[in-house]
């Protein structure tokens, strides 16, 4: 008690720090809070029993949040600390009660939801710790069996599950390992005519190639004998030369080697789907199998790593004649595919400059559009130019083309035939007679220039500069990139921000501003903050200004509730109708409300409103009650006094 | 450095030896806490109704339990050594042994001679006397109503009676010599014990509240107790004692002088005065609760508000300690008959069974079960010495050990603890592997 009383006076750091952290609606405690704590209670021996003291009297806390947060500080002190451990296992079963809730007189406070979380992470916490340090604590062996085997409470049993995982992982493996094993005997019993097989299969490969290159022989010898070495002298013409010889070595299917040819695919097809597989599959045996004696293992090892690498260069060998799986298996038909195939490849190599520019045309709308006023913009600077006074001309190209592309840029309409002009029109002199008009008509009225100038002003709709809004490009979890185009935040991915082509954000920072000031220098940054500022001081008064109004109003509001329920509640008396309950239903709403604006720990003792309450409330009332009893006996009594009427 | 000091001053000659091993003992058992070296593994599936250390060897524990099993440790030998050692039953009588209860055994005691026999009391209304060595039922009585408690006398020399408390208004004196009733006296009986310092002396509790002490060789008790005559302090002052004594005693005294507690010795001159095996009782069990040689004034006296549930005479014989139902501790002086006022400071105790305490030898300290946990009371001051938690329901019995030091308790949690001096750095240093601080970073 003594060190308790001392730790009194330094411990008002270590309690509002705990108060703190088990002050939170969220599911886990804050870790730089707990961090704190740790920190705090490392270091005195008397912090650490008023930690303990202090969480225990969080534990009787009449909410099953505050208790839950606790008990995570619990175990997370519990785990380091010896003096913790022994202070705890002094009250563990206290604690335990207070955490499972297994006594009957004393069952956790609400939020239920939190209750039951509460309950299987005490008894996780348990069950860590008895496996942890039962051996030390008498009273966690205690409280463990006493939870498990009196209470029979269901316990997560970890380290049970981790072995029987393993358990069955050894199982599967020794499984395989038999599988290995039988397959390796029987290997053992049949190698020879495995061997045998394959062996025969690529001797007749090899004499089929010997037959065709025979063949082939006389030919390319013919060509050896015909031609000088000595001619070809430089590097390049040798290397096409060698090219040549090759491509001429190389055999050709023909009506006389087709029978040949015919078996070599077949032998060729046979090595290659049967033989190759089988021989790589006893090889993986081989090398996993797990053997006393593993001379035999070897020398067969070896022997089909020797067939394998045979196998192999057969393989390349045959597909240098010409056969490939492929082809063999259907090779007419394939025939006029490829031909087929190689015209359009041709066709769409011939006019690719078309392709592509359709493509870009059905691919994105807005570059279109972008081309189209690129167009028009070139049209009209061509009418520009055209209408420019003859003095431009005069001046160099290079002030020509600045001032054009200073220039604005104007649709085309009637009114630029007369751009710049101040000319006068005269009113009545435009070809036309007019006859038996009966006033005088002056033939010398004129327009003024200023007027027409008026008349002719041109108008012109505005139109926004199309800019491209680029896609949002978060990675999808489907794969490939968000393709939505939004203004500034994406409906799935928040706001859009520069990524790169695996749609990882360019910049973690992410301000706008950083990207900016990085051009500009120092002095426009700091006028920029100096703007910013004085505006956001502006921001806050208008928002005083606003909340002000806003509290005011709802005075206002509240004063004017106020009012109409006593008006209401008067009726109500007056006459029993259904606004008593008007005046009800006003209040709960406004408690929803509050309920709603914040979430704290007292909200989470709040029972919801179901609608079921709602209508349990409205139909339960005693009002409604007293007028369904009211309503019930006249109608018992209309029916009696129709049964009966000459009764009364 | 204190026990060194110790042992020289003995060895010197400057403590008396006696005294030496007293406060050994008494500072070991200043240091009782929840035993880490030390399991038993309870094979029960009940409540423990009754723990007992055999008084011979003190090594054997007999404990009766409420799913009607009875099982016998020993406490010497571990099952299992390492790493912590685990004493698990000798052996186990439950439902399925040819002769076992069928209901809950309330309480099992052994002979107090020796461990060849013991006798188990259960809520069948049957009383069993086993033989240890063959696990077969001896002697087998048949009681009218379930049986509370159990008791046999540490000090008789003349007769082997065991004094069984029954549901039933008859305290049963069962003869295992004869296998007969030996007598009967007249009393609703919850619990019952016998006197430390007279063999004929027994001390019933009953459900009404009256702690009454009868001289088996008489018909009716010679003294009730009376919480409303009390006395300050352990003794009555010299000159008012003894005449209360007188007045009291004043028909008892010529018969049963040498049943006065204190006077020991004249337990073996009385052992001429053979007992009245057979006597059949001349009155019916509730026809007159008024008994002889007793006032009727003095006959309604009651000890507790409600039942007594627990009985413990202290190993000199001259004090009681009883428990009732009101959940109060008394002390009573044995031959004053007063309450002597000492206040324990008990919250609350169980009321619906019978309790079982323990002194430790020297009387100073009282283990009470009260409800989860146990109080170590000082017996003259009331004051609670400690406070033992550890059992998650309600303790129902207590035995200490007087050769270890060690106290052992069962409860409704079927469990067994050990209660053991705290052990000393040295010991832990051969335990399993060491308990640290484990701080990150």
């Amino acid at each position: 008690m003594g060190t308790d009383k001392g730790g009194h006076g330094k411990g008002t750091k270590l309690v509002s720090l705990i108060e703190k952290a088990t002050n939170t609606t969220a599911p886990e405690v804050d870790p730089r809070l707990l961090k704190a704590i740790k920190t705090v209670v490392r270091y005195s021996d008397s912090e650490l029993r008023f930690a303990n003291q202090t969480l225990m009297d969080l534990m009787k806390c009449d909410h099953s949040q505050v208790r839950y947060l606790a008990l995570l500080i619990i175990d997370e002190l519990f785990m380091r600390s010896k003096l913790f451990r022994t202070i705890v296992v002094e009250n563990l079963d206290q604690l335990l009660s207070l955490s499972v809730g297994f006594r009957r007189n004393s069952p956790l406070p609400d939020p239920p939801a939190v209750a039951s979380v509460l309950r299987s992470k005490a008894i996780e916490f348990l069950e860590k710790w008895n496996v942890t340090f039962g051996v030390h604590y008498r009273q966690l062996r205690l409280g463990y069996d006493y939870l498990k085997n009196t209470l029979r409470l269901q316990f997560p049993n970890i380290q049970a599950n981790v072995e029987r995982v393993q358990q069955e992982r050894r199982e599967r493996e020794r499984r395989s390992k038999e599988i290995l094993l039988s397959k390796y005997e029987s290997l053992k019993d049949n190698s020879s005519s495995i061997k045998g097989g394959i062996l025969s299969t690529m001797d007749e490969i090899d004499e089929c190639l010997e037959i065709l290159h025979a063949k082939q022989d006389s030919v390319s010898d013919y060509i050896l004998d015909s031609e000088e070495l000595g001619d070809f002298r430089s590097l390049e013409l040798q290397q096409l030369r060698l090219e040549a010889l090759k491509e001429g070595e190389k055999v050709y299917e023909n009506n006389d080697n087709m029978v040949v040819f015919d078996t070599l695919r077949e032998l060729y097809k046979l090595l290659i789907t049967k033989y190759l597989v089988s021989i790589q599959e006893w090889i993986a045996v081989l090398v996993r199998v797990e053997l006393v004696d593993n001379s035999f293992k070897d020398s067969i090892l070896k022997e089909f790593i020797d067939i394998r690498n045979r196998m192999k260069s057969v393989k390349n060998k045959c597909e240098e004649a010409g056969c490939s799986l492929l082809n063999s298996s259907k090779h007419e038909e394939e025939d006029f595919w490829e031909e087929g195939n190689v015209v359009s490849m041709e066709m769409s190599s011939s006019a690719p400059d078309n392709k592509n520019k359709h493509l870009d045309v059905a691919s994105t709308s807005h570059k279109m559009n972008n081309d189209n006023l690129g167009l028009h913009n070139k049209e009209s600077n061509g009418s520009h130019t055209r209408l420019l006074p003859q003095g431009h001309e005069v001046e160099s190209n290079l002030q020509r083309s600045e001032l054009i592309a200073e220039a604005p840029v104007v649709r085309w309409s009637s009114y630029l035939d007369n751009w710049g002009s101040n000319r006068v029109f005269m009113a009545n002199q435009r070809g036309l007679e007019l006859d038996s008009h009966w006033g005088r008509v002056d033939d010398d009225a004129v327009i003024p220039a200023d007027k027409i100038a008026k008349l002719n002003v041109h108008a012109m709709p505005y139109e926004e500069k199309e800019i491209e809004i680029q896609p949002c490009l978060a990675p999808l979890r489907k794969g490939g990139l968000c393709q939505r185009r939004d203004l500034k935040v994406c409906p799935f991915h928040g706001p859009i921000i520069p990524r790169d082509d695996e749609g990882w954000p360019l910049n973690q920072s992410s301000s706008e501003d950083m990207n900016m000031d990085l051009r500009t220098d120092l002095v426009e940054q700091l006028a920029k903050q100096a703007v910013k500022n004085v505006r956001e001081r502006d921001q806050e008064v208008v928002k005083k200004r606003e909340i002000d109004k806003r509290t005011f109003k709802r005075a206002k509001l509240a004063k004017i509730r106020e009012h109409n329920e006593a008006v209401l509640r008067d009726a109500a008396l007056a006459s029993t109708s259904g606004s008593a309950i008007l005046g009800e239903d006003g209040e709960v709403e406004d408690k929803l409300s509050a309920r709603d604006k914040k979430q704290s720990l007292a909200s989470m003792l709040r029972k919801k409103v179901t609608p079921k309450d709602r209508i349990a409330q409205k139909l339960l009332s005693s009002w409604a009650r007293v007028t369904v009893d009211r309503q019930h006996m006249s109608c018992e009594d209309a029916k009696y006094r129709e049964a009966f009427p000459n009764q009364w | 450095m204190h026990v060194w000091k110790e042992i020289r001053d003995r060895e010197g000659g400057k403590v008396h030896s006696h005294c030496f091993a007293k406060r050994i003992k008494s500072n070991r058992i200043s240091q009782l806490e929840l035993s880490n070296q030390k399991d038993i593994v309870s094979p029960h599936k009940g409540a423990i109704n009754s723990l007992q250390i055999d008084s011979t060897e003190g090594r054997y524990l007999l404990s009766a339990a409420s799913d009607a099993s009875v099982a016998v440790f020993d406490l010497q030998r571990p099952a299992v050594y390492q790493p912590i050692s685990k004493h698990s039953s000798l052996f186990l009588l439950d439902k399925h042994h040819r002769h076992a209860h069928k209901f809950s055994v309330s309480s099992a005691i052994w002979y107090p001679i020796d461990t060849g026999l013991f006798v188990t009391a259960s809520y069948d209304h049957h009383i069993n006397v086993w033989d240890t060595n063959t696990i077969q039922v001896v002697v087998n009585f048949k009681m009218p109503g379930k049986v509370h408690r159990a008791a046999m006398s540490n000090l008789s020399t003349s007769h082997m009676l065991i004094a069984a408390a029954t549901e039933d208004v008859q305290v049963r004196l069962c003869d295992i010599a004869s296998g007969a009733f030996a007598h009967t006296l007249l009393d609703g009986v919850m619990t019952v014990e016998w006197s430390n310092s007279s063999e004929w002396v027994l001390v019933t509790g009953g459900c009404d509240g009256a702690i009454r002490f009868w001289d088996i060789r008489r018909a009716g008790c010679f003294l009730v107790l009376d919480q409303s005559r009390t006395q300050l302090g352990r003794r009555p002052p010299v000159l008012k004692g003894s005449m209360m004594t007188k007045s009291k005693a004043l028909s008892l005294q010529d018969s049963s002088t040498k049943s006065r507690a204190a006077q020991k010795k004249h337990a073996n001159g009385s052992g001429s005065k053979q007992l009245p095996i057979g006597r059949v009782p001349s009155k019916g069990p509730m026809k007159q609760r008024l008994h002889p040689g007793m006032l009727s004034t003095q006959d309604r006296a009651t000890a507790h508000y409600g039942a007594v549930t627990g009985l413990k005479v202290t190993e000199d014989g001259m004090y009681l300690l009883s428990a009732g139902s009101d959940s109060r501790l008394r002390l009573w002086d044995v031959q004053s008959g007063c309450d002597t006022l000492v206040n324990f400071e008990t919250v609350r105790l169980q009321i619906n069974k019978p309790l079982q305490f323990a002194t430790t030898q020297d009387a100073t300290l009282v283990f009470v079960p009260c409800m989860r946990s146990v109080k170590a009371f000082d017996m003259w001051s009331g004051n609670m010495k400690s406070i033992l938690r550890g059992h998650y329901e309600c303790v129902n019995s207590c035995w200490f050990n007087q050769q270890d030091q060690e106290l052992y308790t069962g409860g409704n949690d079927r469990q067994i603890l050990v209660w053991a001096p705290a052990r000393s750095i040295a010991d832990e240093m051969d335990g399993p592997a060491e308990d640290q601080d484990n701080w990150s970073s």
